[in-house]
């Protein structure tokens, strides 16, 4: 189970530059393409990118999510850091703001707090519970930008 | 063209959007694209270990053709805001009994704009999204904002 003095709790900071292959591995992967040339045009093409008014080629809108898994140890290390057992994690929310572009040649720079922690649950015979954590993620570019705050919600079953 | 405010009604649906039905091998791609080695996706023996039948979709894997669907009709650059519940697990098609399960492995993502709105001087709209397998089983459901022009 999480350990609750983790509360509040500020992660390191932690950078990663945006690479352009990494956009299209992750466009293929939910594009369900095994062609890199079969995804979305914006994914691969800087053109195309310029044309929809980015500067360079963008993130697909859930990428954010590799920036925790891709830093820091990833997910074992917030895992063990918060004292979670992973037999019982499920990810329960997903939210995300997108304040400003992030794009291929960025160095972005996240910082992740522990927002919330609490017990779910009813009492009694048939009483069930589990443990919520709630963890959020701001994000900023390297002019100092703030592009993408994320909101992440797991749970322990 | 891209989608203008005006065009656009409360209670207009988004046009829907089916994956292929999701592989075991979809998943080590999602894996290694996203960075997420739980073995909960992509490790038979882990899965059974846990109580699991199978090895279950990541939601993060959903979520992600849910902004496929999102993207597909509203221009990337327009998206504001995307949030999502995770509800029923997805369990990925057993390819030696295709037939049977590739349903519960192919999802479909459909919207409905709930409403219109001004905000931070820009046209916006919320739409709320569900995905759901074949067989109608609910995998997430929640909302994106978009700012139209």
């Amino acid at each position: 189970m999480a350990d609750i003095s983790k509360l509040g709790m500020v992660f390191p900071s932690y950078s990663i530059q945006v690479q352009k292959n990494k956009i299209a591995e992750f466009a293929a992967a939910v594009g369900q393409k095994d062609n890199i040339d079969d995804i979305r045009e914006i994914y691969r093409d800087e053109e195309a990118a310029k044309n929809n008014g980015y500067e360079q080629i963008p993130i697909p809108p859930t990428f954010a999510i590799s920036f925790v898994f891709w830093t820091g140890g990833g997910l074992s290390a917030i895992l063990e850091t918060l004292g979670v057992d992973i037999c019982k994690l499920l990810h329960s929310e997903e939210e995300y703001d997108y304040l400003g572009d992030i794009c291929a040649g960025d160095v972005i720079t996240r910082n992740m707090k522990v927002a919330d922690m609490y017990e779910r649950g009813r009492k009694g015979r048939a009483g069930w519970s589990f443990f919520v954590t709630v963890l959020e993620t701001e994000v900023t570019n390297q002019r100092g930008e703030m592009v993408l705050k994320a909101r992440t919600t797991f749970i322990e079953r | 063209m891209p989608v203008q405010y005006d065009d656009i009604q409360v209670g207009d649906l988004m046009p829907a959007y089916t994956s292929l039905p999701i592989t075991r091998t979809h998943l080590v791609r999602y894996a290694c694209a996203s960075g997420d080695f739980n073995p909960i996706h992509y490790d038979e023996t882990f899965a059974h270990g846990i109580g699991l039948n199978s090895v279950i979709a990541h939601g993060m894997f959903i979520m992600g053709i849910a902004g496929e669907a999102i993207t597909a009709w509203i221009g990337r650059k327009q998206i504001r805001k995307i949030r999502v519940k995770f509800l029923e697990m997805t369990q990925p098609v057993d390819l030696h009994n295709y037939e049977n399960t590739k349903d519960r492995a192919t999802i479909t993502i459909t919207g409905k704009v709930v409403s219109k709105y001004e905000e931070h001087g820009e046209k916006r709209i919320r739409c709320d999204i569900v995905a759901r397998d074949k067989s109608g089983s609910r995998k997430l459901s929640g909302f994106f904002i978009a700012a139209l022009p």
